[in-house]
Formats: structure tokens, C-alpha cells, sequence
């Protein structure tokens, strides 16, 4: 302890009292703690595909190997069936787009409809889209696998993508924020003034909801982006296939989680599975780091205010 | 009259506005039900009079009771864990400057990124003795080799480890969001009548954000039923064999595509939306956490 902490420890016990210090001090001790557990395991991510599979093994858990390791990891990555990862990776990338864009813009409809119109049935329409919403995506899995099958689209990217595009949580958002951060008067004077709903949508609505549509885009890349259940279910052939279901064929098809799968020689072994599986957390995490501030702003707090 | 027809107009234009939305609802949630529950009730080898013989095929299965007790237990270790964790820490964020927590959300908010497969990755080598960075730790309790933590009789716990890790941050942040929500005049009262911090967290802060950690709870819950991810991939690829039809959704998968008996992994998967769906009606109408956003309708 330095000397200026020693000081403010004591100014701060004749301030408050003295039994409280003992119960902060163990809150920091548990807050810090709880950071260290958690950046650990992504930290060791970020640092495997630096390393040897003989690395990985002997030397300190948490050591940096050489930065020619990424490049050899890659590489190798770059054998399994001809750069069948770069095709995933792109899979990924512009399924997720298409997701996102389609989510997004038919949620803010969807909410502001819900909020500032008349439309019919609004509030039997708002109960369905709670309880889509709270239902997880998961629990639609097999039925939409016979919808999907039924429709012609096994085996196509629209099996994936499609799917992905209904985002009730996102219409529920929406709809909180026009009713509650826009002033129901801005809408009602843009009425006077003459704008139809559209008017009022396109004018008024839409350019005060760039807090809104930066976090719809957030949570609707974040469900699509590691879906793994539907993608694995509704596609076979492996070009058309996502990165984190390329990932778990990695899984079966080499020798890096599971020794006993021998018979294949490609050189895929932790640091080659590291770095896949790190071309999928990368994304999420500097998406959750840029978005930090919107959600300590309160998802919650700020949508569903009591 | 004027206004007559305007309100014609909304009503036209809003109906128009949601139905894209209304068209998704309709083809992802709608449909798929009403096929899958004619596909569970058609005629097959193990429902051959038709009607509800898959579903009581399907409870009969010797693997049903099996599954649906694993992911019950692992509810009953992730749900408090999760709970607990989250609220205390929530709440331990809050009793700081708010700028001195800047980095310790920062740091809760990275194991957001290890989800699904990845989650499989990183935990086999966080919790492999031979790779693992907590291997000393391990060793301590004998743990040296990958089948003394890799075995049937602590799937529950480190499936409640991947689960709870990858969300537990994310909530920690979101409630300490709200935490932020409750008006400061309302702590300095409770602190100008003698209350401690400890006294101002458990009896004004933590009633004010039940209905959110409620909330939590729920999603967690009907996420936490459908588990799948983790252990089909821990079973199918890294331990062959060891989570095998561990969880309900492992059982309709099984069901469905390699016993290719989608008749009852239909009626199996739909029993699940069923619990799913009653759960969300509680959210909905037994407690007050949508009181807000139901009003609000009404006046408009």
C-alpha cells in the first residue's frame, strides 16, 4: 500500500463507518476476482494459436508463443478440404448481414406500428410478440426443420437466414422505445402539421432512434452469429454451411479435442482449433466492448422503466 | 369526418407497417407448430392408430426420464448460482464509483464471446489437466487426468459452468443497468435514516429489481430446458459417447435423425414448447414485469 492509499484508508474510516470498510474491502476482492476468472479463458484463446501443439502442452498456460504461430496455425487451418473454413467464415458473414439488415428494419416497423398507429389488435399482437419472445429459438428447431423440409429449402442458405430474420424481442424493443422515449405529442404534432404515419415514421421517428437501432442490430447479431442448432439441423452440404457449425465438424473430423480420431493427418491440433474458434468470439466481443455503454445504460432500465 | 378518415388511414398504414413482421410470426412460429403437430399425430410405426400415441411413446422411452431429470438437476445448480452471482455482484457494482467499475464490466461483458461451439472448445481446455491454466488447482483435488473431470457424474456441474459463464457477465451488467435506474433521492432517504449500505442493498435495492431478476430467471430457465449445444458436441466429438442423450433436445435430435422417428421428436419438442409457452404466459399475466408496456396500449 503506498502512502496516499494508507491516507485515503484512513480519512475514509473517520468518514464512514468503521464496520462498512471490512464489507467493501471483501466486495472488491470478490468484483476483482470475478474479472480475473472471466477474462482467463478468452485471454488463453487470443494466446494458443501463437503456440506448438507441443507448446500448448509444456509451457505456461498463459505464455505467448511467436507470432509466425498464427500464421503456421492458419495455414494449416487453410488444408482441411481445400480452405473450407474461408467459405464458412464468409457463410457467416453475409448470412448474418442479411439477418440483421431484414431484423432490423421490420422490428422498428413492426414496434412503431404497435406504438404510434391505430392499427387493429394491438394489444393481442403485443401478448404474441411477449410470448415469442420469451419462448427460446431453440424450442422451434424441429418444427421448423418439417416447415423447412416441406418448403423445398433443406440444404439452402434461406434455411438458415430466413428463420433468423423473426425478431420478436426486437419488436418488443421498438415498441418500448416509441412509446416511451419519443413523446406521444412529437408524433401527434407531425399529424397536424399534415405527415401521414409513414411521414411521421420516416421524418420523425426514424432519425431519433439511432440508440435504438444500434442495439437491435447488437442483439440480432449476437443470436444469429453462433446459432449452431438450427444451421446444423436445416443444412448438409458443407459449403453452405456457418463457422460454428464448421467448428464442431472440426471437432469430429480432427484429431485436436480428441486424440483417438488418428486416422486423419492433417496437422489440426489445439492451436489450428484455437484460432477457428477465436474467428467467432473475436466479432461478438469487440461488438459487446463497442456497445458496453448502451447496455450499462440499461437494456432493461431504459426500456421497461417502472 | 376529417378525423374519422384519419384515423382510417393509421389504422390502414399501421396494419401495413407491422405486416412484414406479422408475415415472419406467422411462417416462424405459427406454421411450423401447426406442422409439426400434424406431423406428431399422423399415423406411423409407433403411433399406428394415430392421435396422441407418439406423445405417450415418447414418455414411455427408457431415455426420457434419464434426460429429463439431468437438465432438472442442472437447472437446480445453474438457476440459484446464476441468481445469486448476478445479484450479488450486481449489487457490488453499484456500491462503487461508477467509473472505478468501468473495467470490471468490461471484463464481465468478455466471456460473452465464448458461446455454443466455442464454449465446447475453450472449457475442454480450461478444464483438461494437461492444457488447462488451473491444472495446479486441479491437482489439488487429484484431478489429473481428463476423464477425472470429464465423466458422467460432473456433466451437470460443467455444463452449469459453460451456461452460467457465458451469460452470467452479460446479466451482471444488464442488472447493474438497472440498479443505476433507482432515483438517488430514495438511497440518500434510506441512508438519512440510519440504513447501512449492506441494510440500503437488501432492503431498497434488491426489492426495487426483483421483477427483473425474475425476468432473468425465467429466460434462463426456458434456455436452460432447451440445452443442447454443449453436451451433443462434448458427446459426439471430444468424449465420444459420455453425454449421450443427456438432455431432452439431445432426445429429439436422436429421435428425429437417427432414429428417424420424427413423429415422436415432433411430439417430444412440442411437450417442451408447451411448458415454454406456459411459462411465458406466467411472465405475462401472474406477474407485473410487462404491467408498463400492457398499459401503455391502452391509452393509445
Amino acid at each position: 500500500m503506498t502512502l496516499t492509499e494508507a491516507k485515503k484508508v484512513t480519512v475514509r474510516k473517520k468518514k464512514i463507518n468503521a464496520k462498512a470498510l471490512p464489507a467493501k474491502t471483501l466486495a472488491w476482492v470478490v468484483m476483482v476476482a470475478f474479472a480475473l476468472f472471466s477474462v482467463i479463458p478468452m485471454t488463453w484463446l487470443v494466446l494458443a494459436p501463437s503456440k506448438t501443439q507441443v507448446g500448448l502442452q509444456e509451457d505456461p498456460p498463459m505464455s505467448f508463443g511467436t507470432f509466425q504461430g498464427y500464421i503456421d496455425a492458419w495455414n494449416n487451418l487453410m488444408l482441411f478440404q481445400d480452405g473450407r473454413l474461408v467459405t464458412w467464415l464468409w457463410n457467416s458473414i453475409w448470412y448474418t448481414s442479411i439477418q440483421v439488415l431484414v431484423a432490423c428494419l421490420i422490428a422498428i416497423l413492426g414496434g412503431y406500428a404497435l406504438a404510434a398507429t391505430r392499427m387493429p389488435f394491438r394489444k393481442s399482437m403485443l401478448i404474441t410478440t411477449l410470448v415469442a419472445m420469451i419462448v427460446p429459438q431453440v424450442a422451434f428447431v424441429l418444427p421448423l426443420f418439417v416447415e423447412i423440409t416441406t418448403l423445398g429449402l433443406y440444404d439452402t442458405a434461406w434455411a438458415i437466414i430466413l428463420p433468423g430474420t423473426f425478431f420478436p424481442f426486437g419488436v418488443f424493443l421498438s415498441y418500448i422505445y416509441f412509446s416511451t422515449t419519443i413523446p406521444h405529442d412529437l408524433y401527434e404534432a407531425a399529424r397536424i402539421d399534415g405527415s401521414g404515419d409513414w411521414g411521421v415514421f420516416f421524418r420523425i421517428a426514424l432519425p431519433l432512434s439511432k440508440g435504438l437501432i444500434g442495439m437491435l442490430a447488437f442483439f440480432s447479431f449476437q443470436v444469429n452469429w453462433i446459432n449452431f442448432f438450427l444451421p446444423y439441423v436445416v443444412v448438409n452440404s458443407g459449403e453452405v454451411l456457418t463457422l460454428p457449425v464448421g467448428l464442431g465438424i472440426l471437432f469430429s473430423s480432427t484429431p485436436a479435442l480428441n486424440p483417438q480420431v488418428g486416422a486423419n493427418v492433417l496437422p489440426i491440433r489445439g492451436p489450428e482449433i484455437a484460432l477457428a474458434g477465436l474467428l467467432i468470439a473475436i466479432p461478438i466481443l469487440l461488438i459487446f466492448l463497442a456497445s458496453s455503454r448502451l447496455l450499462v445504460r440499461g437494456v432493461l432500465a431504459g426500456s421497461v422503466k417502472s | 369526418m376529417f378525423k374519422h378518415r384519419a384515423q382510417l388511414m393509421s389504422r390502414i398504414n399501421g396494419f401495413l407497417m407491422f405486416f412484414p413482421y406479422l408475415l415472419l410470426l406467422v411462417m416462424f412460429a405459427v406454421v411450423p407448430i401447426v406442422l409439426a403437430a400434424s406431423v406428431s399425430l399422423e399415423e406411423s410405426l409407433t403411433n399406428p392408430g394415430g392421435g396422441f400415441g407418439n406423445y405417450l411413446f415418447v414418455l414411455q422411452d427408457f431415455r426420457f426420464l434419464p434426460a429429463l431429470i439431468n437438465v432438472l438437476l442442472f437447472l437446480l445448480i445453474y438457476l440459484p448460482t446464476m441468481l445469486i452471482v448476478v445479484a450479488g455482484l450486481s449489487l457490488m457494482l453499484d456500491s462503487i464509483k461508477a467509473r472505478h467499475s468501468v473495467p470490471l464490466r468490461l471484463a464481465y461483458l468478455v466471456p460473452a464471446g465464448i458461446t455454443g461451439s466455442v464454449a465446447i472448445l475453450v472449457w475442454y481446455f480450461m478444464l483438461e489437466p494437461t492444457y488447462s491454466p488451473f491444472a495446479p488447482l486441479f491437482a489439488e483435488f487429484g484431478w489429473t487426468q481428463g476423464t477425472d473431470i470429464f465423466n458422467s457424474s460432473n456433466l451437470i456441474y460443467i455444463f452449469a459452468l459453460m451456461t452460467f459463464f457465458t451469460g452470467a457477465g452479460n446479466w451482471i451488467v444488464i442488472q447493474y443497468g438497472s440498479l443505476q435506474s433507482i432515483p438517488d433521492e430514495l438511497l440518500e432517504a434510506a441512508r438519512i435514516d440510519g440504513a447501512n449500505s449492506l441494510q440500503v442493498a437488501f432492503r431498497i435495492k434488491l426489492p426495487l429489481i426483483r421483477k427483473y431478476l425474475v425476468y432473468m430467471l425465467v429466460l434462463v430457465m426456458a434456455a436452460g430446458l432447451q440445452i443442447f449445444v454443449e453436451p451433443y458436441l462434448l458427446s459426439s466429438s471430444v468424449y465420444p459417447g459420455i453425454a449421450k442423450d443427456w438432455s431432452l433436445n439431445q432426445l429429439s435430435y436422436t429421435l428425429a435423425f437417427l432414429g428417424s422417428n420424427l413423429g415422436a421428436a415432433t411430439a417430444l419438442s412440442l411437450m417442451l414448447l408447451v411448458v415454454m409457452l406456459g411459462l411465458a404466459l406466467i411472465v405475462i399475466f401472474r406477474t407485473d414485469f410487462f404491467d408498463e408496456a400492457k398499459t401503455k396500449i391502452k391509452e393509445s
